[in-house]
């Protein structure tokens, strides 16, 4: 297909004429070199008119009588000029992480894969920016105890998993442990936040037209590294992946197939999916010791959560939770002490042509064009509806949630940043000292003009 | 020779140099005539705003790569009103030959793609960059790269069944 397909696209490019763009091109600079004048005097201006004390949107103290880690039960967008994950104040460990195609999360000019963090008990945001595309919950991902954030990084040469932490504002840098690695992602963080399996690529010729995917459990403390599997490339590889609360064994789907290996590596069992199932998500495992898949009822977009024996596979019948109607799909993010599941909930674009009611695959259920917006919903024992837990903005596009706060089932009012950040008034301040500077260099040559 | 008249002066040789070129690839993005001269203007003023920290390196590179990230923002703004059908295009038919026709096809094809993956598959089929180069040039990594670009050549060939090559083609290469 690539040659005809390199020979229609030749064919089609060769009849196209020079557009004459050359003035109509240098007028629009201009003219918006003007408005960016026109538009940093104006902030100026608000600057000097605006009380200090409305300032405080993004970097206010944290609101009394919250304690210990909650969930906010909805998330803003991060605001313009907020602090960055490692600025000071440190914000500490989060609640929660976000990403999307909202304002403030695809930068102003380019796609740059910001991600929103919201502290564990108080509003506060932070951002980071991966640099591209990249959804939390499944490429980046925050650890159970909220305080740090594993995000790709580095480069096709250097590959490597960098790891932010929340609470001294360092950023360690984890190298892919696979040798010939062109991309490593975070894929799981093990429970108690000392292990992370990552997820490599790697080229299997010169000419890089076949890869590999390789599964690794890596020690953060030692760098040793377990490699619990490698095949050839596959769509689905490696999400998600789940741990057993003691971090003894994890399950991990790959193609049509659920895996489970020990701590060591060493294989337990694997079993095939039935057709529009999935593993359910980092909290699959449930505390009675089976696992739990999310399945779409036929010719329906309605979500449920079921069980299987994780020895066999076998269905042990639907979960007595309930189900999920009107998503691409849903996501298990763990189990709250009342029992109740918490799930992030897809909400379709209306825009896409995609049918979700229709069989397709699970990684393009959640791909940022099929979505519009989540929401984080608790799923109860016999009740009849869910509840949401969290609302988030549309195009806010995925979320991830610490163990922390799933576990502790507390939900606390938000009431996230508005006006400007941190940041912003940095620059102003900035902008201030210099003008003033420039002011003062003006006013001193003019005072020496005449005696020279 | 006054800075800003030699500015100029270099940008517009620069564009009466490579604008074929850039016009060809902003068709291939947009696969509209209008919306590829709006998307090169738009790139060619963002580069003349930066044209003296471009100018030394390699603008041409540096327009293309605003025209990608330009169209996929453009996209963003407008997919809500934009619907993507599913069906196979029409063949492109009438009088035309059979090469003709399946330009046309590709065309009205690639219009149904998304702009991320008509960026890959026109950097990857046009513009024959690996697939690392087309991460580099999206400032993406090469994960996204492979899915755009499977997803891409996947309903292509949906949308185009002329498009796989006959066996007969593919023996005799």
């Amino acid at each position: 297909m690539s040659v005809r397909l390199r020979e229609a696209l030749r064919e089609a490019a060769a009849e196209v004429p020079a557009y004459p763009v050359h003035d109509r091109a240098v007028r629009t600079a201009r003219r918006t070199r003007r408005r960016m004048a026109a538009g940093v005097a104006a902030v100026l201006m608000l600057v000097a008119l605006v009380p200090l004390a409305g300032r405080a949107g993004g970097v206010g103290p944290a609101p009394a009588g919250v304690d210990g880690p909650t969930l906010p039960d909805r998330i803003g967008l991060p605001v313009f000029g907020a602090l960055h994950a490692t600025d000071r104040p440190r914000l500490g460990p989060a609640s929660v992480i976000f990403s999307g195609q909202a304002r403030g999360l695809t930068g102003l000019l380019d796609e740059n894969g910001t991600i929103g963090i919201v502290g564990a008990d108080a509003d506060r945001y932070r951002t980071y920016q991966v640099g591209y595309e990249a959804p939390v919950g499944e490429e980046v991902l925050l650890s159970p105890d909220g305080r740090r954030i594993a995000a790709p990084g580095g480069s096709s040469e250097h590959p490597r998993v960098d790891l932010v932490d929340l609470v001294d504002g360092v950023i360690r840098h984890l190298p892919s442990v696979v040798p010939g690695s062109v991309t490593t992602e975070p894929a799981g963080w093990a429970p108690d936040g000392k292990s992370l399996v990552v997820r490599d690529t790697v080229p299997t010729n010169p000419e890089r037209s076949a890869y590999a995917n390789v599964l690794s459990l890596v020690r953060l403390d030692t760098g040793r590294a377990v490699r619990l599997l490698e095949t050839e490339q596959l769509p689905i590889f490696g999400d998600p992946v789940a741990f057993t609360a003691d971090g003894s064994r994890l399950a991990w789907r790959i193609g049509d197939k659920v895996l489970i290996a020990d701590a060591d590596g060493q294989s337990i069992t694997s079993f095939p999916l039935p057709p529009e199932t999935g593993l359910a998500g980092k909290g699959a495992w449930l505390p009675d010791g089976s696992l739990s898949l999310v399945s779409r009822d036929p010719d329906s977009t309605r979500w449920r959560l079921r069980h299987v024996d994780p020895a066999t596979g076998q269905d042990l019948g639907a979960l007595e939770l309930p189900a999920v109607s009107g998503v691409t799909t849903i996501r298990l993010l763990g189990w709250r002490p009342d029992g109740s599941a918490l799930v992030v909930a897809y909400r379709p674009d209306p825009a896409t042509p995609a049918r979700f009611d229709q069989p397709m695959e699970m990684d393009q259920r959640t791909a940022y064009g099929h979505v519009r917006s989540v929401a984080v919903l608790a799923l109860a024992p016999g009740a009849a509806a869910p509840t949401t837990v969290l609302a988030a903005p549309e195009q806010v596009l995925a979320i991830d949630v610490a163990d922390r706060v799933v576990h502790s089932g507390l939900v606390r009012d938000a009431d996230p940043p508005w006006g400007v950040g941190g940041r912003f008034w940095w620059g102003i301040g900035l902008a201030a000292l210099l003008l003033g500077g420039v002011l003062a260099r003006r006013a001193v040559t003019r005072a020496r003009g005449p005696r020279g | 020779m006054d800075e800003g008249v030699g500015m100029s002066e270099t940008f517009h040789e620069f564009v009466v140099q490579r604008s074929a070129a850039l016009s060809r690839t902003a068709y291939l993005l947009t696969g509209d005539h209008q919306l590829a001269e709006d998307l090169l203007q738009s790139a060619l003023a963002r580069t003349y705003r930066h044209w003296r920290r471009v100018r030394d390196g390699d603008p041409e590179a540096y327009v293309r790569r605003a025209m990608y990230h330009q169209q996929v923002s453009w996209w963003r703004r407008r997919r809500v009103a934009e619907r993507l059908d599913a069906q196979p295009v029409e063949r492109g038919g009438g009088d035309h030959t059979e090469d003709t026709a399946l330009r046309l096809s590709v065309v009205a094809a690639l219009r149904r793609l998304t702009p991320r993956q008509r960026a890959v598959v026109v950097l990857r089929f046009y513009e024959d960059l690996t697939e690392a180069q087309v991460a580099e040039a999206l400032g993406c990594s090469l994960g996204t790269v492979k899915r755009h670009g499977h997803d891409a050549v996947r309903r292509l060939r949906d949308l185009v069944p002329d498009l796989v090559e006959r066996p007969a083609e593919r023996s005799g290469r």
